[in-house]
Protein backbone atom coordinates (compact mmCIF):
# COMPACT_ATOMS: atom_id res chain seq x y z
CA UNK A 1 0.00 0.00 0.00
CA UNK A 2 2.26 3.11 -1.39
CA UNK A 3 0.95 6.40 -0.56
CA UNK A 4 -0.53 5.44 2.68
CA UNK A 5 0.68 5.76 6.39
CA UNK A 6 -1.02 4.15 9.66
CA UNK A 7 -3.01 6.25 11.91
CA UNK A 8 -4.43 4.17 14.47
CA UNK A 9 -2.53 0.97 16.19
CA UNK A 10 -3.78 -1.13 19.41
CA UNK A 11 -3.34 -4.43 20.54
CA UNK A 12 -0.77 -6.84 21.37
CA UNK A 13 1.78 -9.29 19.79
CA UNK A 14 -0.55 -11.95 17.24
CA UNK A 15 -3.75 -9.55 17.28
CA UNK A 16 -2.54 -6.25 16.59
CA UNK A 17 -5.13 -3.63 15.37
CA UNK A 18 -4.13 -1.09 12.88
CA UNK A 19 -5.90 1.27 10.57
CA UNK A 20 -3.95 2.74 7.27
CA UNK A 21 -4.94 5.95 5.69
CA UNK A 22 -4.53 5.63 1.68
CA UNK A 23 -4.12 8.73 0.02
CA UNK A 24 -6.32 9.36 -2.88
CA UNK A 25 -4.33 9.35 -6.05
CA UNK A 26 -6.80 10.77 -8.09
CA UNK A 27 -5.99 7.91 -10.57
CA UNK A 28 -7.62 4.05 -10.63
CA UNK A 29 -4.68 2.14 -10.25
CA UNK A 30 -6.47 -0.78 -11.75
CA UNK A 31 -6.82 0.99 -14.59
CA UNK A 32 -3.67 3.20 -15.32
CA UNK A 33 -0.83 1.28 -17.46
CA UNK A 34 1.14 3.98 -16.53
CA UNK A 35 1.97 4.96 -20.06
CA UNK A 36 2.73 8.58 -19.20
CA UNK A 37 0.31 10.21 -22.11
CA UNK A 38 -1.02 12.29 -19.12
CA UNK A 39 2.17 13.87 -17.51
CA UNK A 40 3.53 14.58 -21.56
CA UNK A 41 0.26 16.36 -22.05
CA UNK A 42 -0.24 17.87 -18.33
CA UNK A 43 0.36 21.85 -18.60
CA UNK A 44 1.58 22.24 -14.67
CA UNK A 45 5.28 22.50 -14.30
CA UNK A 46 6.38 21.90 -10.85
CA UNK A 47 9.94 21.44 -9.27
CA UNK A 48 10.72 18.13 -9.22
CA UNK A 49 11.52 17.17 -5.33
CA UNK A 50 12.72 13.48 -6.39
CA UNK A 51 15.37 15.17 -8.11
CA UNK A 52 15.81 18.03 -5.86
CA UNK A 53 14.79 20.57 -7.68
CA UNK A 54 17.47 19.90 -10.72
CA UNK A 55 14.64 19.42 -13.04
CA UNK A 56 10.89 19.97 -13.61
CA UNK A 57 7.74 17.30 -12.80
CA UNK A 58 4.30 17.64 -13.97
CA UNK A 59 1.14 17.99 -11.63
CA UNK A 60 0.77 14.06 -12.79
CA UNK A 61 3.87 12.39 -11.57
CA UNK A 62 5.58 9.43 -11.21
CA UNK A 63 8.61 9.80 -9.00
CA UNK A 64 11.12 7.89 -11.42
CA UNK A 65 9.93 5.15 -14.88
CA UNK A 66 10.69 2.17 -12.86
CA UNK A 67 8.45 3.41 -9.92
CA UNK A 68 6.10 0.68 -8.23
CA UNK A 69 3.19 0.30 -8.07
CA UNK A 70 3.80 1.57 -12.00
CA UNK A 71 0.61 4.17 -11.83
CA UNK A 72 0.80 7.85 -11.96
CA UNK A 73 -0.29 10.01 -9.20
CA UNK A 74 -2.21 13.45 -9.77
CA UNK A 75 -0.28 16.15 -7.11
CA UNK A 76 -3.71 17.69 -5.68
CA UNK A 77 -1.62 20.86 -4.83
CA UNK A 78 -0.29 21.58 -7.80
CA UNK A 79 -3.26 20.44 -10.13
CA UNK A 80 -5.33 22.90 -11.66
CA UNK A 81 -8.43 21.08 -11.08
CA UNK A 82 -8.07 19.87 -8.08
CA UNK A 83 -7.48 23.26 -6.81
CA UNK A 84 -10.67 24.68 -8.17
CA UNK A 85 -9.56 25.73 -11.38
CA UNK A 86 -10.39 24.38 -15.14
CA UNK A 87 -8.22 21.71 -17.33
CA UNK A 88 -8.76 18.23 -17.13
CA UNK A 89 -6.17 17.27 -20.32
CA UNK A 90 -5.05 14.41 -18.31
CA UNK A 91 -8.85 12.80 -18.51
CA UNK A 92 -8.83 13.27 -22.24
CA UNK A 93 -5.42 12.08 -23.36
CA UNK A 94 -5.86 8.86 -20.97
CA UNK A 95 -7.17 6.03 -23.38
CA UNK A 96 -7.62 3.62 -19.97
CA UNK A 97 -9.79 6.21 -18.16
CA UNK A 98 -8.24 5.91 -14.95
CA UNK A 99 -8.21 9.91 -13.85
CA UNK A 100 -10.97 10.39 -11.34
CA UNK A 101 -10.91 13.81 -9.73
CA UNK A 102 -13.41 12.58 -7.48
CA UNK A 103 -11.76 9.88 -5.30
CA UNK A 104 -11.23 10.29 -1.86
CA UNK A 105 -9.05 8.71 0.52
CA UNK A 106 -9.61 5.87 2.25
CA UNK A 107 -9.23 3.52 5.74
CA UNK A 108 -8.43 0.32 5.57
CA UNK A 109 -8.08 -1.69 8.79
CA UNK A 110 -6.07 -4.74 9.21
CA UNK A 111 -5.71 -7.66 12.00
CA UNK A 112 -1.41 -8.62 12.15
CA UNK A 113 0.39 -11.11 14.15
CA UNK A 114 3.66 -8.80 14.04
CA UNK A 115 4.84 -5.51 12.74
CA UNK A 116 8.20 -4.47 11.43
CA UNK A 117 9.42 -0.77 11.46
CA UNK A 118 11.30 0.28 8.65
CA UNK A 119 10.96 3.27 7.90
CA UNK A 120 14.61 4.43 7.28
CA UNK A 121 16.28 7.62 7.54
CA UNK A 122 16.14 11.22 6.22
CA UNK A 123 19.10 13.15 4.96
CA UNK A 124 21.19 15.78 7.61
CA UNK A 125 19.70 19.22 6.27
CA UNK A 126 22.86 21.17 5.90
CA UNK A 127 21.39 24.53 5.58
CA UNK A 128 22.09 23.98 9.69
CA UNK A 129 25.73 24.62 8.77
CA UNK A 130 25.38 27.60 6.86
CA UNK A 131 29.42 27.93 7.10
CA UNK A 132 29.29 25.41 3.89
CA UNK A 133 26.73 27.36 2.23
CA UNK A 134 24.56 24.49 0.97
CA UNK A 135 21.47 26.19 -0.31
CA UNK A 136 23.04 29.45 -0.69
CA UNK A 137 26.09 28.83 -3.22
CA UNK A 138 24.74 26.79 -5.89
CA UNK A 139 27.50 24.23 -6.63
CA UNK A 140 27.61 23.11 -3.65
CA UNK A 141 25.35 19.78 -3.35
CA UNK A 142 24.08 17.26 -0.73
CA UNK A 143 25.45 13.27 -1.43
CA UNK A 144 22.00 12.75 -3.07
CA UNK A 145 21.71 15.33 -5.34
CA UNK A 146 24.82 13.72 -6.63
CA UNK A 147 23.66 10.67 -7.08
CA UNK A 148 20.41 12.20 -9.30
CA UNK A 149 23.43 13.86 -11.39
CA UNK A 150 25.11 10.38 -11.65
CA UNK A 151 22.31 8.43 -12.47
CA UNK A 152 21.55 7.57 -16.23
CA UNK A 153 17.71 8.18 -14.91
CA UNK A 154 18.46 11.61 -13.60
CA UNK A 155 17.82 15.24 -14.69
CA UNK A 156 20.92 15.63 -16.74
CA UNK A 157 20.83 11.54 -17.77
CA UNK A 158 24.51 10.81 -16.32
CA UNK A 159 26.20 13.94 -17.81
CA UNK A 160 27.60 15.60 -14.65
CA UNK A 161 27.06 19.22 -14.93
CA UNK A 162 27.22 22.06 -12.74
CA UNK A 163 24.24 22.63 -10.81
CA UNK A 164 24.50 26.40 -11.82
CA UNK A 165 24.54 25.23 -15.19
CA UNK A 166 21.32 22.54 -14.46
CA UNK A 167 19.54 25.03 -12.68
CA UNK A 168 20.96 28.20 -15.27
CA UNK A 169 19.10 26.41 -18.21
CA UNK A 170 15.86 26.17 -16.18
CA UNK A 171 16.46 30.15 -15.81
CA UNK A 172 16.94 30.97 -18.83
CA UNK A 173 13.97 29.35 -20.19
CA UNK A 174 12.10 31.54 -17.65
CA UNK A 175 13.92 34.68 -19.24
CA UNK A 176 13.32 33.86 -22.59
CA UNK A 177 9.04 33.88 -21.29
CA UNK A 178 9.70 37.27 -19.40
CA UNK A 179 12.03 39.45 -21.59
CA UNK A 180 9.20 38.58 -24.76
CA UNK A 181 7.00 39.99 -21.93
CA UNK A 182 8.92 43.18 -20.92
CA UNK A 183 9.18 43.49 -24.90
CA UNK A 184 5.28 43.65 -25.30
CA UNK A 185 5.23 46.02 -21.94
CA UNK A 186 8.01 48.26 -23.94
CA UNK A 187 9.34 48.74 -20.38
CA UNK A 188 13.14 49.25 -21.15
CA UNK A 189 14.45 49.14 -17.76
CA UNK A 190 13.19 45.54 -17.29
CA UNK A 191 13.86 44.75 -20.59
CA UNK A 192 17.90 45.93 -19.75
CA UNK A 193 18.30 44.31 -16.25
CA UNK A 194 16.79 40.53 -17.95
CA UNK A 195 19.28 41.11 -21.23
CA UNK A 196 21.97 41.33 -19.13
CA UNK A 197 20.84 38.32 -16.50
CA UNK A 198 20.48 36.42 -19.81
CA UNK A 199 23.76 37.45 -21.32
CA UNK A 200 25.91 36.47 -18.02
CA UNK A 201 24.02 33.07 -17.70
CA UNK A 202 24.72 31.90 -21.62
CA UNK A 203 28.08 33.11 -21.08
CA UNK A 204 28.16 30.92 -17.33
CA UNK A 205 26.42 27.84 -18.80
CA UNK A 206 28.93 27.89 -22.17
CA UNK A 207 32.24 28.27 -20.07
CA UNK A 208 31.37 25.94 -17.68
CA UNK A 209 29.21 22.74 -18.13
CA UNK A 210 30.92 19.63 -17.13
CA UNK A 211 31.90 19.56 -13.00
CA UNK A 212 35.82 18.07 -13.41
CA UNK A 213 37.46 19.83 -10.17
CA UNK A 214 35.17 18.00 -7.07
CA UNK A 215 35.18 18.34 -3.39
CA UNK A 216 33.81 16.25 -0.63
CA UNK A 217 33.53 17.21 2.67
CA UNK A 218 32.65 14.27 4.73
CA UNK A 219 31.14 14.40 8.48
CA UNK A 220 28.43 17.29 7.40
CA UNK A 221 26.28 16.74 11.02
CA UNK A 222 28.06 13.67 11.81
CA UNK A 223 30.55 13.38 14.69
CA UNK A 224 29.70 17.23 15.29
CA UNK A 225 28.54 18.30 18.73
CA UNK A 226 26.44 20.45 17.81
CA UNK A 227 24.23 18.34 15.59
CA UNK A 228 24.87 14.37 15.76
CA UNK A 229 27.18 13.35 18.04
CA UNK A 230 27.11 9.74 16.63
CA UNK A 231 29.42 8.40 12.89
CA UNK A 232 26.75 7.59 10.23
CA UNK A 233 28.83 5.27 9.14
CA UNK A 234 28.10 4.71 5.10
CA UNK A 235 29.47 8.53 3.89
CA UNK A 236 32.88 8.10 3.59
CA UNK A 237 32.28 4.85 1.11
CA UNK A 238 29.53 6.67 -0.43
CA UNK A 239 31.80 9.84 -1.56
CA UNK A 240 34.38 7.44 -2.42
CA UNK A 241 31.98 6.09 -4.99
CA UNK A 242 31.13 9.43 -6.03
CA UNK A 243 34.17 10.57 -6.99
CA UNK A 244 35.29 6.91 -8.69
CA UNK A 245 32.02 6.58 -10.55
CA UNK A 246 32.15 10.61 -11.74
CA UNK A 247 35.62 9.52 -12.38
CA UNK A 248 33.94 6.79 -14.99
CA UNK A 249 31.41 9.36 -16.23
CA UNK A 250 34.10 11.59 -17.44
CA UNK A 251 38.12 10.89 -17.11
CA UNK A 252 39.32 14.08 -16.61
CA UNK A 253 37.77 14.55 -12.79
CA UNK A 254 39.62 15.06 -10.58
CA UNK A 255 38.00 14.48 -7.39
CA UNK A 256 39.78 15.51 -3.38
CA UNK A 257 38.13 14.04 -0.51
CA UNK A 258 38.32 16.13 2.75
CA UNK A 259 38.16 13.78 5.61
CA UNK A 260 38.49 13.81 9.64
CA UNK A 261 39.40 9.76 9.70
CA UNK A 262 38.18 7.51 6.42
CA UNK A 263 35.73 5.13 8.06
CA UNK A 264 36.15 1.95 5.54
CA UNK A 265 34.70 -0.59 7.90
CA UNK A 266 33.56 -3.77 5.83
CA UNK A 267 34.06 -7.08 3.39
CA UNK A 268 35.90 -5.19 0.33
CA UNK A 269 35.75 -1.31 1.89
CA UNK A 270 39.48 -1.43 2.55
CA UNK A 271 40.46 -2.30 -1.11
CA UNK A 272 37.96 -0.28 -2.66
CA UNK A 273 39.84 2.90 -0.96
CA UNK A 274 42.69 1.92 -2.37
CA UNK A 275 41.75 1.53 -5.65
CA UNK A 276 39.73 4.83 -5.25
CA UNK A 277 43.66 6.64 -4.99
CA UNK A 278 45.21 4.42 -7.11
CA UNK A 279 43.23 3.89 -10.16
CA UNK A 280 40.54 6.84 -10.17
CA UNK A 281 43.40 9.03 -8.57
CA UNK A 282 40.92 10.43 -5.43
CA UNK A 283 42.97 12.56 -2.92
CA UNK A 284 42.53 12.21 0.58
CA UNK A 285 42.87 15.16 2.59
CA UNK A 286 43.03 14.95 6.13
CA UNK A 287 41.38 18.27 7.89
CA UNK A 288 38.18 19.75 8.64
CA UNK A 289 36.51 22.35 6.65
CA UNK A 290 36.16 25.05 7.79
CA UNK A 291 34.13 27.45 5.41
CA UNK A 292 33.54 27.37 1.67
CA UNK A 293 33.19 30.53 -0.33
CA UNK A 294 32.98 31.10 -3.91
CA UNK A 295 34.43 33.38 -6.72
CA UNK A 296 32.80 35.26 -9.15
CA UNK A 297 32.60 32.50 -12.25
CA UNK A 298 30.34 30.38 -8.95
CA UNK A 299 32.92 28.17 -8.66
CA UNK A 300 33.30 27.32 -4.66
CA UNK A 301 36.18 27.72 -2.57
CA UNK A 302 37.07 25.58 0.09
CA UNK A 303 39.00 27.05 3.17
CA UNK A 304 40.43 24.02 5.10
CA UNK A 305 43.52 23.37 7.07
CA UNK A 306 45.72 19.97 5.58
CA UNK A 307 46.25 18.68 9.45
CA UNK A 308 49.33 16.19 7.53
CA UNK A 309 50.71 18.78 6.35
CA UNK A 310 50.03 21.42 8.96
CA UNK A 311 49.01 24.05 6.74
CA UNK A 312 45.84 26.42 6.24
CA UNK A 313 45.01 26.44 2.94
CA UNK A 314 42.32 27.01 0.06
CA UNK A 315 41.04 25.26 -3.22
CA UNK A 316 39.10 26.51 -5.82
CA UNK A 317 37.10 23.97 -7.24
CA UNK A 318 33.72 23.24 -9.92
CA UNK A 319 31.79 21.55 -7.52
CA UNK A 320 31.33 20.74 -3.68
CA UNK A 321 29.21 17.42 -2.44
CA UNK A 322 28.69 17.33 1.22
CA UNK A 323 28.60 13.85 2.84
CA UNK A 324 25.22 14.79 5.02
CA UNK A 325 24.95 12.56 8.51
CA UNK A 326 22.10 10.14 8.54
CA UNK A 327 19.13 11.71 10.53
CA UNK A 328 16.34 10.20 11.87
CA UNK A 329 13.14 9.73 9.45
CA UNK A 330 11.04 12.65 9.71
CA UNK A 331 7.41 11.43 11.71
CA UNK A 332 9.38 8.80 13.75
CA UNK A 333 8.78 10.80 16.76
CA UNK A 334 4.89 10.99 15.97
CA UNK A 335 5.18 7.17 14.65
CA UNK A 336 6.68 5.82 18.46
CA UNK A 337 4.03 7.17 20.18
CA UNK A 338 1.41 5.62 18.35
CA UNK A 339 3.25 2.17 18.66
CA UNK A 340 4.13 2.33 22.05
CA UNK A 341 8.01 1.80 21.03
CA UNK A 342 10.60 3.53 22.35
CA UNK A 343 13.24 5.39 20.83
CA UNK A 344 16.68 6.51 21.94
CA UNK A 345 18.40 9.32 22.82
CA UNK A 346 19.00 10.44 18.77
CA UNK A 347 15.65 9.48 18.13
CA UNK A 348 16.58 6.06 16.21
CA UNK A 349 14.47 3.10 17.12
CA UNK A 350 15.52 1.83 20.76
CA UNK A 351 16.40 -2.21 20.54
CA UNK A 352 16.64 -4.92 22.76
CA UNK A 353 20.80 -5.47 24.04
CA UNK A 354 20.60 -9.10 23.51
CA UNK A 355 18.09 -9.20 20.45
CA UNK A 356 19.59 -6.48 18.37
CA UNK A 357 16.06 -6.09 16.15
CA UNK A 358 13.77 -6.30 18.71
CA UNK A 359 11.64 -2.95 19.89
CA UNK A 360 10.59 -2.19 23.30
CA UNK A 361 7.27 -3.58 22.56
CA UNK A 362 6.79 -7.37 22.06
CA UNK A 363 6.19 -8.46 18.27
CA UNK A 364 7.09 -4.96 17.29
CA UNK A 365 10.22 -5.36 15.23
CA UNK A 366 12.60 -2.82 13.41
CA UNK A 367 15.14 -3.06 10.62
CA UNK A 368 17.56 -0.90 8.23
CA UNK A 369 18.41 2.89 9.44
CA UNK A 370 15.34 3.05 11.65
CA UNK A 371 17.64 1.82 13.65
CA UNK A 372 20.50 3.42 13.21
CA UNK A 373 22.76 4.61 10.16
CA UNK A 374 23.45 1.54 8.01
CA UNK A 375 24.70 0.44 4.65
CA UNK A 376 22.41 -1.62 2.09
CA UNK A 377 24.35 -4.74 2.82
CA UNK A 378 23.27 -4.41 7.00
CA UNK A 379 19.99 -3.16 6.06
CA UNK A 380 19.30 -6.12 3.76
CA UNK A 381 20.74 -8.18 6.72
CA UNK A 382 18.91 -7.02 8.98
CA UNK A 383 15.82 -7.05 6.98
CA UNK A 384 16.05 -10.54 6.52
CA UNK A 385 16.23 -11.50 10.25
CA UNK A 386 13.44 -9.19 11.46
CA UNK A 387 11.68 -10.96 8.54
CA UNK A 388 12.25 -14.89 10.40
CA UNK A 389 11.61 -12.94 14.41
CA UNK A 390 7.77 -11.88 12.56
CA UNK A 391 7.78 -15.18 10.58
CA UNK A 392 8.36 -16.77 14.37
CA UNK A 393 5.37 -14.56 15.84
CA UNK A 394 2.69 -15.85 12.75
CA UNK A 395 4.24 -19.92 12.81
CA UNK A 396 3.56 -19.72 17.07
CA UNK A 397 0.32 -18.83 16.51
CA UNK A 398 1.05 -15.23 17.99
CA UNK A 399 3.38 -15.81 21.05
CA UNK A 400 6.29 -13.24 21.70
CA UNK A 401 9.42 -14.98 21.54
CA UNK A 402 11.95 -14.42 24.34
CA UNK A 403 15.34 -15.56 23.70
CA UNK B 1 -8.28 -16.11 16.56
CA UNK B 2 -4.24 -15.04 15.77
CA UNK B 3 -3.77 -13.23 12.86
CA UNK B 4 -1.52 -14.96 10.72
CA UNK B 5 -0.17 -11.38 8.56
CA UNK B 6 2.53 -9.07 9.12
CA UNK B 7 2.57 -5.43 8.84
CA UNK B 8 5.48 -3.39 7.55
CA UNK B 9 6.23 0.04 7.68
CA UNK B 10 8.24 1.67 5.09
CA UNK B 11 8.75 0.94 1.78
CA UNK B 12 12.61 1.38 1.49
CA UNK B 13 15.08 -1.69 0.80
CA UNK B 14 14.63 -2.63 4.32
CA UNK B 15 11.10 -3.30 4.30
CA UNK B 16 10.76 -4.35 0.90
CA UNK B 17 13.65 -6.99 1.69
CA UNK B 18 11.18 -8.23 4.66
CA UNK B 19 8.31 -8.59 2.69
CA UNK B 20 9.47 -10.63 -0.03
CA UNK B 21 11.46 -12.66 2.58
CA UNK B 22 8.05 -13.17 4.80
CA UNK B 23 6.33 -13.56 0.96
CA UNK B 24 8.78 -16.20 0.42
CA UNK B 25 7.10 -18.56 3.42
CA UNK B 26 4.17 -17.84 2.67
CA UNK B 27 3.04 -15.17 5.00
CA UNK B 28 0.81 -12.28 3.97
CA UNK B 29 2.59 -9.34 4.35
CA UNK B 30 1.21 -5.31 4.08
CA UNK B 31 3.43 -3.22 2.98
CA UNK B 32 2.89 0.72 3.80
CA UNK B 33 4.51 3.01 2.36
CA UNK B 34 4.57 6.92 2.82
CA UNK B 35 5.31 7.95 -0.65
CA UNK B 36 3.53 7.25 -4.15
CA UNK B 37 6.28 4.54 -5.16
CA UNK B 38 8.60 2.26 -3.03
CA UNK B 39 11.66 1.77 -3.31
CA UNK B 40 12.86 4.61 -0.75
CA UNK B 41 16.39 6.61 -0.59
CA UNK B 42 17.74 3.37 -2.80
CA UNK B 43 15.94 4.77 -5.32
CA UNK B 44 17.49 7.84 -5.75
CA UNK B 45 21.06 5.86 -5.44
CA UNK B 46 23.11 5.71 -9.17
CA UNK B 47 25.34 3.05 -8.14
CA UNK B 48 26.33 1.19 -4.85
CA UNK B 49 29.62 0.54 -3.33
CA UNK B 50 32.15 -1.92 -2.98
CA UNK B 51 30.87 -3.45 -6.30
CA UNK B 52 29.50 -0.76 -8.31
CA UNK B 53 26.67 -2.65 -9.41
CA UNK B 54 23.24 -0.33 -10.63
CA UNK B 55 20.56 -0.33 -7.69
CA UNK B 56 17.66 -0.69 -9.89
Amino acid sequence: MAYSEVTEFSGQVGDFKVKVHRKARYVDDTRCTACGACAEKCPTRVPNEFNFGLDDRKAIYKDYAQGIPSVYTIDPKACKVLQGGKCGVCAKVCQAKAIDYEQKDTDVELTVAAVIVATGYEMFDATQIPEYGYGRLPNVISSLEMERLLSAGGPTKGHLSRPSVVRGEIRLKDLAKQIKKAEKAEDAEALAKLKAEEEWLEDHVKKYHTAKKLGFIQCVGSRDFRFHKYCSSYCCMHSIKEAIIAREHEPETESSIFYMDLRTVGKGFEEYKVRGAQVSGLKYIRGRVAEVTQDEDLNPVVHYEDTEQRRVMSMTLDMVILANACSPARGVVGLSKLLGIELEENNFVKTHPNRPLDTSVPGIFTCGCAQGPLDIPESVAQASSAAARAAEVVMTGGRALAV
Amino acid sequence: MASNEVLIIGGGIAGMQAALDLGEMGIKVHLVERNPSIGGKMAMLDKTFPTNDCTI
